[in-house]
């Protein structure tokens, strides 16, 4: 019986890295599938622009129209701007007067729910007939009051771009554009002083610990909760290790949460983004207090469901891998809670959550968190390379006893919370623009 | 869906509020519970907004608005439960401290 127990406990870990090595090679490959396919084609989206155009000249990024006696009649310039999922590649169309005769998307990999929010359209519409030099470089233009601010910003970023190219090459006219400054400001000094909590929370013991780490997620519920809506998300992770990294001088806090994420969890063995600085961790734990949450999970349940969420993991980045669409890794119900929009699925899947905490301690971060497989996987390597076992719970079912009462209501639970799971990955895999 | 948009539903809502109130006040006695006014304040706040929860996913079913009704019963219904259970517990609360205080008398004869 021993024997038998001790060699689980050594064929466990090696199935473990051997599965994580399958995974990341298969990931891998998806990326570069991703990432190798042809770059968006310019003839069509060029005749939306000029419905006469029939001879269109390819170059690198400014093509020449002409219609069928060989006139011309304008260019079409592409550009690209960094928004949330990813770069958002634009054509623009410059008539042989200097005016804007049309701006097409070619790439869009915004989240669908975020794009429709944008005034790209309007703005689209606005700009047409205007001449190049005289536009404005105001993202408040596209963004109005809607709270998408980067996809804004992308779109105004692409269509500038765009408009350069074309101005440089067919104008030999050089736009001045005035230098984005890096934006320092409350958030970002919110973010540094949350992984400073976190930092000194680890020397604190007891009563003050408590507090620290209670002051630390009360303050990232407020100001990257329901002011900045800037948890880290797996969409954000994913256009990390796609390549698609976002400006650094527009979010910044962006870099610190990740690299403050990633660091803890190598320097410290203890990620402590999602302890001190998650506002749906914080979130959570607050309607933890007012139900109680006493309910325990028995640790072979914790094991399955860990197991079940490491591969809707997978999946998950594998799709967004594959398409090139980091947005389409994003099955968190995040943007339901601190800025009230999502699908009805996210937002079942907040209610079943938020519910589920008054009875069981974070059931998200436990069980569901997309992170929590990311810090597993960040602490399995931190443990390989310091030549220890496996740093997370081993995959395996202790069987044999009679599940209670309970265990089959959290485990139905857990199975509605990884159907609307899978349901937002394949609405987002199905319906994205 | 009709009745969502009569004075039917309103009516059965009072009815219900009411309903709610005197129930409470009624178990309240039985148990013997010493509930304080504030409670009691924060516990008519809380009925109010149930109510309102209930007649915002009525009167969206009723003005043909599927989606609102769902996404606003799930927005206001998570947090009428949150609060209710938050509520409830005050009022468990007030049960305990009574045990409490039967206990302390009894031990002290």
């Amino acid at each position: 019986m021993r024997a038998e127990a001790e060699e689980d406990r050594e064929t466990t870990p090696r199935r473990r890295r051997f599965a994580f090595l399958v995974a990341l090679v298969l990931l891998a490959g998806a990326l570069s599938w991703g990432r190798s396919r042809d770059a968006p084609k310019v003839e069509s989206p060029i005749r939306q622009i000029f419905p006469q155009a029939e001879i269109i000249k390819v170059r690198e990024d400014v093509h020449a129209v002409y219609d069928e006696e060989g006139g011309l009649l304008g260019w079409a310039g592409t550009g690209r701007g960094r928004g949330y999922g990813g770069p958002l590649t634009l054509l623009v169309g410059i008539d042989t007067l200097g005016k804007v005769a049309g701006v097409e998307v070619l790439e869009n990999r915004e989240t669908p729910i975020f794009w429709r929010m944008v005034r790209a359209p309007e703005y689209f519409r606005a700009i047409r007939g205007e001449s190049f030099d005289s536009l404005s470089w105001e993202y408040a233009d596209v963004a109005g009051v809607t709270g998408a601010t980067l996809s804004a910003q992308a779109i105004v970023q692409g269509v500038q771009t765009s408009v350069i190219k074309v101005a440089a090459t067919a104008f030999d006219t050089r736009i001045p554009v005035p230098p984005r400054p890096f934006e320092f400001g409350l958030l970002e000094i919110v973010v540094l002083v949350l992984f400073a909590m976190g930092i000194l929370g680890l020397r604190l013991r007891g009563p003050l610990r408590r507090r620290a780490r209670w002051a630390s997620q009360v303050g990232s519920l407020v100001v990257l909760g329901f002011w900045k809506d800037s948890p880290v998300t797996l969409a954000k992770i994913s256009a990390f290790l796609s390549g698609y990294l976002p400006d650094p001088r527009v979010q910044m806090a962006m870099y610190f949460l990740v690299a403050g994420f990633v660091l803890t969890s190598f320097l410290y063995g203890r990620n402590l983004y999602c302890l001190y600085a998650c506002p749906f961790g914080a979130a959570q734990r607050i309607v933890g207090v007012i139900g109680g949450s006493g309910l325990k999970v028995s640790p072979r349940w914790a094991r399955l469901l860990g197991g079940v969420r490491d591969v809707v993991v997978f999946a998950a980045l594998f799709i967004a891998f594959l398409s090139a669409r980091p947005v389409l890794a994003s099955y968190e119900p995040f943007a339901a809670l601190f800025s009230l929009r999502g699908t009805t699925l996210q937002w079942l899947l907040l209610f079943v959550v938020l519910v589920a905490s008054l009875a069981v301690r974070t059931p998200w971060c436990s069980f569901f968190c997309p992170m929590r497989s990311v810090e597993v996987a960040l602490q399995d390597l931190r443990n390989w390379m310091k030549g220890k076992g496996s740093g997370g719970p081993p995959g395996k079912l202790v069987a044999g006893r009679r599940p209670s009462a309970v265990e089959v209501v959290a485990a139905v639970s857990a199975l509605v919370v990884m159907g609307l799971i899978v349901g937002i990955l394949a609405q987002g895999a199905l319906y994205a623009p | 869906m009709q009745i969502f948009t009569s004075g039917m539903f309103w009516f059965v809502e009072g009815i219900l509020f009411m309903v709610v109130i005197l129930g409470t006040r009624a178990w309240v006695r039985d148990r013997g519970l010493a509930v304080s006014a504030w409670t009691w304040a924060l516990f008519v706040l809380w009925l109010g907004f149930a109510g309102f929860t209930l007649a915002f996913v009525g009167t969206s079913l009723g003005e043909g608005e599927p989606t609102a009704a769902t996404r606003g019963g799930l927005l206001f219904g998570m947090i009428a439960i949150v609060s209710g259970v938050g509520i409830w517990r005050l009022f468990g609360a007030g049960e305990q401290r009574d045990r409490e205080r039967v206990g302390s008398v009894e031990s002290g004869s």
